[in-house]
């Protein structure tokens, strides 16, 4: 397989629209993506597919303006659903009888239609109100759910953040950061004014924060009993954020000179996380843990297991990514039950068992967030973007979620980050729009007889304002019984996310090696079975045939390998790094894993050079190029992104008085101290503008800038050689 | 005290009063003298009389006794003999000036009792070191309760020495050490209230222990203050400081501290884990450099409920434990409390520390379960209704003044006793611990802290009592009579630390002359001290309900009164009439009578938390006071006479008179009918009625002069003749006037006396049982 030969996917993601042109009331992709929009009518066809069948979902992805989904009150009807299968009320059903009945398009049963929901239909058969009505008009609408959709009182939004403040955590600087971090968001939080918030920081003691609103500062409450934790005060420890304002601010202001001069070494995570839990069960919410020091202390302490390099390799390599101590699954399993969503932050410049660490936002529907050898000289604005943005982005709560479809078809197998409460609802205790769910989907018959196949996600949650929603997707899709059809209709973004998840999941179970096998024996057997179909017809001997659908597969598949959740051995990439990053492909949108696959590669020194030209003027005029180091000039000056770095890349024939004027120092300084800023000069106010424009449109995750320059090693290598995937790196080319 | 006081006082300046001042010689005399010898000695009362030496006393190089006036001293050979052992010992180079005409002051006779400052600065072991004061609140009172307490202590912490360190706990359902020396912000250290903890664990939780220095990096969080750093564990002045230093951040501390949030459901009681809270204050203490003086100083609103010392359920249905209940063995809690209080105590004891108890609540609060840690420790209690009392208020205050007023709270008190060969030391009933020493004197039985010559009194002060119990065991037989030394001695050496840090050492020697009374029992009768001995049955009598099941004290004592009578009364057999008594026993029957009647035998009266109390004081307080304890003093207040003793009886009940009741704890002022008639009509704010006004003012004052001087504070009543709260009087007097059923009682049948007879009828049965044939 030669990739210099395969289509390159330089215009990033790009959604079939077929589909929407078929079904103009299906809800729009970038909340539901199936693996292919032509549902295979048999048994054999899906065998024949070879690839995935499946969707993934983003039920909370960000539309742009002028594109939210609608809110539909039915307060006094209440919802309309279908009394056998549940559906909701969408634009397929169907309505008969004058009005009074409905057909559900999913188990097609006939339903009354309330009286209070009743609408004449016209000529035509439709309703006349249709026009007012958007669950029967938009594939996404969100109902407000009444009462029975409520186990207890719709949660406040809760932030509980959970602060290692052991020597290594405060002399990483990441203690003051995280302060101030939270203290400027304090006033963006969503939920307003009912924002619950509380704080705990930890050593070898766990330390509780009282801050009853009449208090001016909060007192702290040490508690040093490891073996035997628990909560020292009944209230207080979780405060409304109006109402103790000023002791949550008091407190953001002296934590970090508390603990300035602690010379604590130790970790006890598994006892704090326990009091957490016992504060935050009561209501659920978000838990944020800031994790510095490997957890050495009472129960849930780890082992630096992934030391022993003899493992690596063997058929025990695959347990060093799971979590060692069931402490940590048992945890996940309570947290989620009451609602509570964990995201880890780890800044560890050593081993710290993400694995383990890292199962509790793993199936709590959370985040992993590493940043390894935190400094808060370099990380500091990587950190601030991330943090705000996880506290203060829009935020479901209490959530579950469940994907419905047709007669015929069921899904069997979901894969994210959640724990799954029956066979088929996923438990979300937070959501938000960075978060994707992958499914599979099987045939029930092995012959399917309907024309059309329909799915409907709903969402239960609370929104941060205090109200119960459903949020619904419906979207249909044809039942083919040509192969050929499938494939034209398939959805690459859509199979790689699946496959990718299936791969990370494999390596939980199997060799590295194995799990890249599994993917590749796929598209190699789905390219086959497509030549087969078209060989003959084409006559095109020995070269390889793809559908215009799949032309970038081998290549996605190809860069897949060169993740860093999969790529190589043990020595490529350290094991904690490896982990968090499968964690965070796990939830990762389509369109945001694609670019982590295949970054794009731009070169920008001529536009810097161009007199008149404004940075965001550069958004209309530049050009990814191959990832191929063919493509790099040693005249030039490149931006590498794959949306969660930039690598900036400069050539060694590269101007001494451009590098003068972007780096503000000698071309001779160590690349990896020079902190990339704005200088008093037209190119480095360009390159930043450059940069910020890319940050703002993507803005999941903080880009930090490496500078790299050209034959500088192992640095190049390491930051950009070895992520151009069309080169030949380390035998991991299929 | 004043110096004349001390001058009158019938204790002298050795402040040892003994039951029998002069002593039979043998084992088998002693006991037909039916009341054992027994010595109250109060170890450290001021005596201004008492010389202070600066130097280091000579000792015994055999026995260790120190050099006394009793000794025999060779001039010439420089040599002194020791009257205890008879051991010959040479004067040392630092004494080669004293001569006949020369002599040191502790050889001086009338200097029996003489203190020896050391000088701390040549015994680095003994350098002063402030005193230490954790003070632990409740706070699972109603708020208005906590705010007495709190404004208390806010008090008591103005009035401490500027240098004495503080500490502060606060507990309710849990504990909550504070930080005083945390600066950023308020910070505790908090205890699960439901958990038995270790010292050690105590310790590590709180950073102090082996393990905190690597957790923590030990000193140099930055936290240490300098000039503590020497005298105290490095780590423990992060919750200890010093008063000047931490009262503001205590002050403002108490003022944001709330009552204990923890709901308590209806129907229930607080969950209060008083016993947690007190070892996690023992475990504070302990990190003290060894030597420390330290006190706790509790103030508790309620009972435990929670957690290791718990003593009631917290389901409100149960009640707290009753004497009854203690009796029928149905207080499931009280064994596996107090059980733990003594563990409690005995840490305390081995840290040299004290526990001090302020008690107030209606309900009990456990003090019948800590009376062992109180006095092992030697710690003050105080029972009131509220913080808000002026029995709390008055007594805390008392506790942390200073000057005339100041109880002279010393600290690691350690008592020595050295007696003439043949006798024995059976134990003391008092505030102290045994400390184990065996010894030659140490006699076979035991009585209170025994087997044992050195006894640990962590806490001590002015007014500190103890009773030593001795025991006789040479038999006539065991040495030609011709060899006996007519005198007997005993020599007390208490070592304590002063209220300023100062390490000093106390000597009483006394002697006592040994009688054959076998050969006649005049002597022995001149030398009974009949309101010593009837404090000593008193306490013992306490202490024998405490120890013995079973116990019938009423039986007990009324034999034991018989046979003193059948023994040293002047009668005809079989003829009461005949019976008398010499006046050195006279006043005893009726101390006995009154003592039966009181709260120390009648428990069932009372609370075991009450009978705790009162048995606290009687064993702490000196011989007057106990004596008061058992049988009130009454003075009578009329136009027509100065004021006057009166008989302990309702006979002196009179419309026109004013009565004065003092049974220590409390102090009742009773106006007669007429009296309080004419004080209702205003008579004594008219000029002309100026006599009367000062015949109500005249108890008045004589009640604040015994209020004053007394710790704790007794309770004021002022009350009317057929008043409500008349009852208070009524209750101590003779029922003379009440029902008389002395026919009622079978000749012949064994000694029942039934509680409510009147001293007369009391009387006639003792004289009739006393002269019978055995
Ligand atoms: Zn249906
Ligand atoms: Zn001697």
């Amino acid at each position: 397989l030669d990739c210099k030969a395969l289509p390159r996917p330089l215009e990033g993601d790009v959604e079939p629209n077929s589909f929407a042109m078929m079904y103009p009331m299906n809800c729009s992709s970038r909340y539901m993506r199936l693996t292919t929009n032509a549902i295979p009518s048999s048994q054999s066809l899906v065998l024949r597919w070879q690839l995935p069948l499946g969707a993934v979902v983003c039920p909370l992805a960000e539309a742009p303006d002028g594109e939210e989904v609608p809110i539909v009150n039915f307060a006094t009807t209440g919802i309309v659903r279908c009394r056998r299968c549940r559906t909701y009320v969408n634009p397929y059903v169907t309505f008969t009888d004058g009005g009074r009945k409905w057909r559900c398009n999913i188990c097609s049963s006939l339903n009354d239609v309330p009286g209070d929901y009743f609408a004449h239909l016209d000529a035509s058969g439709r309703r006349i109100d249709l026009n007012q009505r958007p669950e029967l008009t938009k594939g996404s609408v969100e109902f407000i759910a009444p009462a029975e959709y409520m186990v207890r009182p719709p949660m406040p939004p809760l932030y509980f953040f959970l602060i290692d403040v052991s020597i290594s955590a405060v002399r990483s600087g990441m203690v003051e950061l995280v302060a101030q971090t939270i203290k400027s968001c304090l006033d963006r939080m969503p939920g307003y004014p009912r924002t619950q918030i509380g704080f705990i920081t930890f050593d070898s003691t766990i330390h509780f924060y009282n801050m009853k609103s009449s208090f001016s500062q909060p007192q702290m409450m040490v508690v040093s009993d490891l073996d035997d934790i628990f909560v020292p005060l009944p209230d207080d420890l979780l405060v409304n954020l109006l109402e103790s304002r000023t002791v949550v601010d008091a407190f953001l202001d002296s934590l970090p000179s508390m603990f300035q001069d602690n010379v604590n070494v130790e970790s006890a995570f598994g006892p704090a996380i326990k009091a957490a839990f016992m504060i935050m069960s009561q209501l659920g919410g978000k838990l944020l843990i800031f994790q510095n020091t490997l957890p050495s202390l009472g129960v849930g302490r780890l082992k630096l297991r992934g030391e022993d390099l003899r493992v690596y390799g063997t058929e025990k390599e695959h347990a060093l990514r799971l979590s060692e101590d069931p402490f940590y699954k048992q945890m996940a399993a309570d947290f989620t039950k009451y609602q509570i969503a964990v995201n880890v932050y780890a800044f560890s410049d050593k081993y710290t068992d993400i694995a383990s660490l890292g199962t509790l936002a793993k199936y709590t529907g959370g985040q992993v967030y590493y940043y390894p050898s935190f400094q808060s000289a370099i990380h500091k604005e990587k950190l601030r973007h991330e943090l705000s943005r996880d506290i203060t982005r829009e935020t479901a709560w209490e959530a579950v979620m469940r994907i419905r479809c047709g007669k015929g078809v069921r899904f069997t197998t979901y894969h994210g980050n959640f724990m799954l409460r029956s066979t088929d609802l996923l438990a979300l205790p937070a959501v938000d729009c960075d978060k994707a769910y992958g499914a599979q989907l099987c045939l029930e018959e092995t012959l399917l007889t309907t024309q059309t196949v329909y799915f409907q996600v709903a969402l239960l949650y609370t929104s941060s304002s205090g109200e119960r929603r459903i949020r619904v997707h419906t979207a249909a899709a044809p039942v083919v019984s040509d192969l050929g059809e499938m494939y034209r209709q398939a959805d690459t973004g859509a199979i790689v996310s699946l496959l990718c998840r299936l791969a990370i999941e494999k390596t939980l179970s199997s060799k590295l090696e194995e799990a890249r096998n599994f993917v590749q024996l796929k598209i190699v057997k789905a390219l086959r079975e497509y030549r087969n179909l078209y060989a003959v017809q084409h006559r095109l001997g020995g070269r390889m045939i793809y559908p215009e659908s799949l032309k970038f597969l081998p290549l996605y598949g190809l860069a897949l390998f060169k993740s860093k959740a999969l790529r190589g051995g043990y020595a490529d990439v350290q094991l904690d790094e490896r982990w968090s990053a499968g964690c965070t492909m796990m939830a990762l949108p389509v369109k945001r894993l694609l670019k982590l696959l295949y970054p794009s590669l731009i070169r920008v020194d001529d536009f810097l050079l161009k007199a008149s030209s404004k940075a965001d003027e550069f958004n209309n005029t530049w050009k990814r190029l191959p990832l191929s180091a063919e493509s790099l000039d040693s005249r030039g000056l490149y931006v590498y992104d794959d949306g969660f770095i930039f690598v900036i890349w400069f050539g060694r024939m590269l101007s001494p008085d451009m590098t003068m004027s972007l780096l503000g120092e000698d071309l001779n300084t160590d690349y990896s101290k020079v902190n990339l800023r704005k200088h008093d000069n037209n190119l480095s106010r360009k390159l930043m503008g450059i940069l910020d424009n890319f940050r703002e449109n993507d803005p999941s995750y903080y880009q930090l800038c490496h500078l790299v320059r050209q034959g500088e090693q192992p640095k190049e290598g390491f930051l950009l050689l070895g992520n151009l995937v069309e080169d030949q790196v380390g035998g991991t080319n299929g | 005290m004043s110096t004349e006081m001390a001058q009158t006082d019938p204790e002298g300046v050795d402040v040892v009063r003994m039951t029998w001042n002069v002593w039979p010689r043998t084992k088998v005399e002693a006991s037909k003298c039916v009341i054992p010898i027994a010595a109250s000695i109060s170890p450290i009362r001021p005596n201004p009389d008492m010389p202070t030496l600066p130097y280091h006393p000579l000792r015994c190089k055999t026995c260790s006794a120190i050099l006394n006036s009793f000794c025999r001293v060779d001039f010439s050979a420089h040599i002194w003999i020791c009257p205890f052992c008879f051991q010959r010992n040479h004067f040392p180079p630092s004494y080669s000036q004293i001569s006949e005409t020369n002599v040191p002051a502790e050889l001086y006779p009338q200097f029996s009792t003489i203190e020896y400052h050391i000088d701390a600065s040549a015994q680095p072991q003994l350098v002063s070191s402030p005193p230490v004061f954790v003070f632990v609140l409740d706070t699972c009172m109603i708020e208005e309760e906590l705010g007495f307490a709190k404004s208390a202590l806010k008090r008591a912490i103005g009035l401490l020495p500027d240098n004495a360190m503080v500490g502060f706990v606060s507990f309710g359902t849990q504990v909550q050490v504070h930080e005083l020396g945390f600066s950023d912000l308020s910070k505790v250290y908090v205890f699960r209230g439901s958990k038995e903890l270790s010292k050690d664990q105590v310790l590590d939780q709180l950073g102090l222990g082996t393990m905190a220095g690597r957790r923590t990096g030990g000193p140099g969080q930055g936290f240490q203050k300098g000039p503590q750093a020497g005298v105290l564990n490095l780590g423990v002045t992060r919750f200890l400081l010093p008063a000047s230093e931490c009262e503001y951040t205590l002050v403002s501390l108490l003022d944001e501290l709330s009552t204990d949030q923890w709901p308590v459901p209806p129907g229930n009681r607080a969950l209060r884990c008083t016993g947690v809270a007190l070892s996690v204050a023992a475990g504070l203490v302990g990190a003290c450099l060894p030597g420390t003086g330290a006190r706790i100083v509790a103030l508790v609103g309620g009972p435990c409920t929670e957690g290791p010392g718990a003593i009631v359920s917290k389901d409100l249905s149960d009640p707290v434990r009753s004497h009854k209940d203690l009796d029928k063995d149905a207080a499931p809690y009280f064994k596996k409390a107090v059980q733990f209080y003594e563990e409690l105590a005995k840490q305390l004891v081995s840290q040299g520390h004290v526990l001090d108890l302020f008690a107030s609540a209606l309900d009990q609060v456990g003090v019948a379960e800590m009376k062992v840690v109180i006095e092992r420790t030697g710690g003050l209690v105080v029972l009131a209704e509220s913080f808000g009392h002026a029995v709390f208020k008055d007594s805390f205050k008392h506790v942390f003044e200073v000057g005339e007023q100041s109880l002279g709270l010393s600290f690691n008190g350690t008592l020595e006793i050295n007696c003439s060969k043949d006798i024995k030391v059976q134990g003391i009933i008092g505030p102290c611990t045994s400390l184990e020493k065996k010894g030659p004197a140490v006699a076979n039985t035991v009585i209170g802290q025994g087997n044992t010559t050195s006894w640990k009194m962590c806490g001590l002060d002015k007014s500190t009592c103890l009773t030593v119990f001795f025991d006789i065991s040479s038999s006539e037989k065991s040495e030609p009579s011709g060899n006996l030394n007519p005198q007997l001695y005993i020599q007390f050496l208490t070592s304590y630390q002063s209220p300023d840090g100062q390490t000093r050492l106390r000597v009483t020697t006394i002697t006592r002359r040994w009688i054959d009374s076998a050969v006649g029992s005049e002597e022995l009768v001149q030398g009974f001290d009949q309101e010593a001995a009837a404090v000593v049955m008193a306490r013992l009598t306490s202490y024998k309900m405490e120890m013995e099941e079973g116990f019938d004290a009423t039986r007990w004592l009324d034999r034991n009164l018989i046979r003193l009578c059948s023994k040293f009364g002047d009668y005809r057999k079989d003829d009461p009439t005949s019976f008398t008594l010499n006046p050195s026993f006279s006043l005893f029957p009726q101390f006995m009578f009154n003592l039966r009647r009181s709260q120390f035998v009648q428990v069932f009266n009372n609370s075991p938390d009450e009978t705790a109390y009162f048995r606290i004081l009687l064993n702490r307080e000196n011989v007057i006071n106990a004596a008061v304890m058992i049988q009130p003093s009454l003075m009578s207040y009329s136009f027509n006479s100065l004021p006057a003793p009166a008989l302990l009886d309702v006979a002196s009940i009179a419309a026109d008179r004013i009565l004065l009741l003092d049974s220590y704890v409390s102090v009742v002022i009773f106006h007669g009918m007429t009296i309080a008639q004419w004080r209702n009509m205003g008579y004594q704010n008219q000029p002309e009625h100026q006599a009367f006004a000062q015949l109500l003012q005249a108890p008045h004052d004589d009640a604040q002069m015994i209020i004053r001087d007394r710790f704790p504070g007794p309770r004021l009543v002022v009350c009317d003749q057929h008043g409500s709260q008349a009852r208070f009087l009524l209750a101590k007097l003779n029922p003379s006037a009440t029902y008389n059923n002395a026919h009622e009682m079978a000749a012949g049948s064994d000694v029942i006396f039934t509680d409510d007879v009147s001293l007369q009828v009391f009387f006639e049965h003792l004289q009739r049982l006393a002269v019978q044939s055995s």
